[in-house]
């Protein structure tokens, strides 16, 4: 007598064996997860800047639609982090009406959909977050460099550097850094600080002198 | 004449092996894209025995291997810089025919050597934090010499355990990798279907 049921038996078996894969993610720790992406205008001369100004909001920007502007204590904390980042580079603090060299934002951005989201559309809608008149530069438009495509469907913490400076000379307020946070745990207080360091970390150029 | 006509019974027919495989990347496979040794290896041989030297059959299975990288800086094409730890996941299931050759055919121990070629079904994720890309699945060549031993639970038995390595060659072109190729270990327990 023949045995041969046996065999998709012993094929299955073995392919349940082989599905005990190493799931990647699982392996990870909350901090591992964290992605720290930096892009900058390699023209731009960060020690021809001296003063900044950061908005005392954050954004949030919900499928490139402004939705709130908050100011809680993880904004504050992700706010004062910056500050001392730049503060640590040699620029000085000053606000919105003293002619800052520097404007900074701090955006978090939510898309609840899965795709590829163009940042040239986020930079399109910027003035919608972001009013130019702020800075005192009331009908120019947001120039963003570049960020890129990433696949979205989650909370990302967005910093963004506009030069100021050359605003009025070159009719656009260019942005010349751009940092973003993504991963797990971006959204504790207790992770801010490190956050934000690890992408001042990566910009060594942002530097005053 | 009746005990010869035992023997031939014996020898001819087919058998079902089962593996468990340990795979050690080599090469630039072991160089730039994953040099974890893979523990986690498992496959089913079907072959058929024309006598007690010589059978053919299908091989299949599955070899996982991973590797995390500690975080690191990367630049991208686009000019940003990316801090991240990155993951690189490879799945291999091979799609194989085998040929084997016993030495010693009537000894306790049995040396072998084995060819084995087709191709693998091949699946290679990489994951930036969480962040996985797409994944890409291809279908890639295979061949594998292989040289071991086979110990059978008695004289005239297709039932036994056998102890192996071999070599896996497989070109696989994609996203800078050009190939997967790793030395295999293997220990198998065979046992004959029908009488």
């Amino acid at each position: 007598m023949k045995n041969y049921s046996i065999v998709p038996v012993v094929i299955a078996t073995v392919f349940i064996l082989g599905s005990c894969t190493k799931d990647p993610v699982k392996n990870l720790s909350s901090a591992e997860t964290r992605l720290y992406i930096t892009n900058h205008d390699s023209t731009a001369n960060f020690s021809s800047f001296k003063t900044f100004s950061i908005s005392d909001s954050v954004a949030i920007i919900s499928n490139n639609h402004l939705r709130d502007k908050t100011h809680d204590s993880y904004d504050s904390l992700t706010i004062a982090a910056v500050i001392s980042g730049m503060t640590q580079r040699g620029y000085t603090q000053v606000s919105n009406e003293q002619s800052p060299d520097l404007g900074i934002n701090v955006n978090n951005i939510i898309n609840t959909y899965t795709g590829y989201v163009d940042y040239g559309s986020y930079y399109s809608d910027y003035y919608g977050y972001w009013d130019p008149y702020y800075w005192g530069y009331p009908g120019l438009g947001y120039y963003g460099s570049y960020i890129g495509t990433y696949q979205v469907n989650e909370g990302v913490i967005s910093i963004d550097m506009f030069d100021l400076k050359d605003a009025a000379s070159t009719g656009k307020i260019k942005s010349v850094w751009n940092g973003v946070i993504r991963g797990e745990g971006i959204f504790q207080n207790a992770n801010v600080n490190s956050n934000v360091q690890a992408l001042f970390d990566q910009s060594a150029y942002i530097k005053a002198n | 004449m009746l005990l010869s006509a035992g023997v031939f019974a014996q020898d001819e027919g087919v058998t079902l092996k089962l593996n468990y495989s340990v795979a050690v990347p080599t090469g630039s496979f072991k160089n730039d894209v994953i040099n974890n040794t893979s523990y986690r290896g498992f496959g089913a041989e079907l072959m058929y025995h024309f006598d007690n030297k010589f059978s053919l059959g299908l091989e299949t299975g599955s070899q996982d291997f991973y590797q995390k990288y500690p975080r690191q800086l990367y630049k991208t094409t686009d000019g940003s810089d990316i801090s991240t730890v990155l993951s690189n996941s490879i799945q291999a299931v091979p799609i194989l025919v085998k040929g084997q050759y016993n030495f010693l055919s009537e000894k306790a121990v049995r040396p072998y050597v084995a060819l084995a070629a087709g191709g693998n079904i091949i699946t290679y994720s990489q994951y930036a934090g969480e962040f996985s890309n797409d994944g890409k699945t291809k279908f890639g060549f295979a061949v594998r010499p292989e040289a071991g031993v086979y110990i059978p639970f008695r004289k005239y038995s297709r039932a036994g355990v056998s102890v192996g390595a071999g070599y896996n060659y497989m070109p696989f072109n994609y996203g800078g990798i050009d190939n997967l190729n790793n030395i295999t270990a293997r220990v198998g327990i065979s046992f004959p279907l029908g009488n």
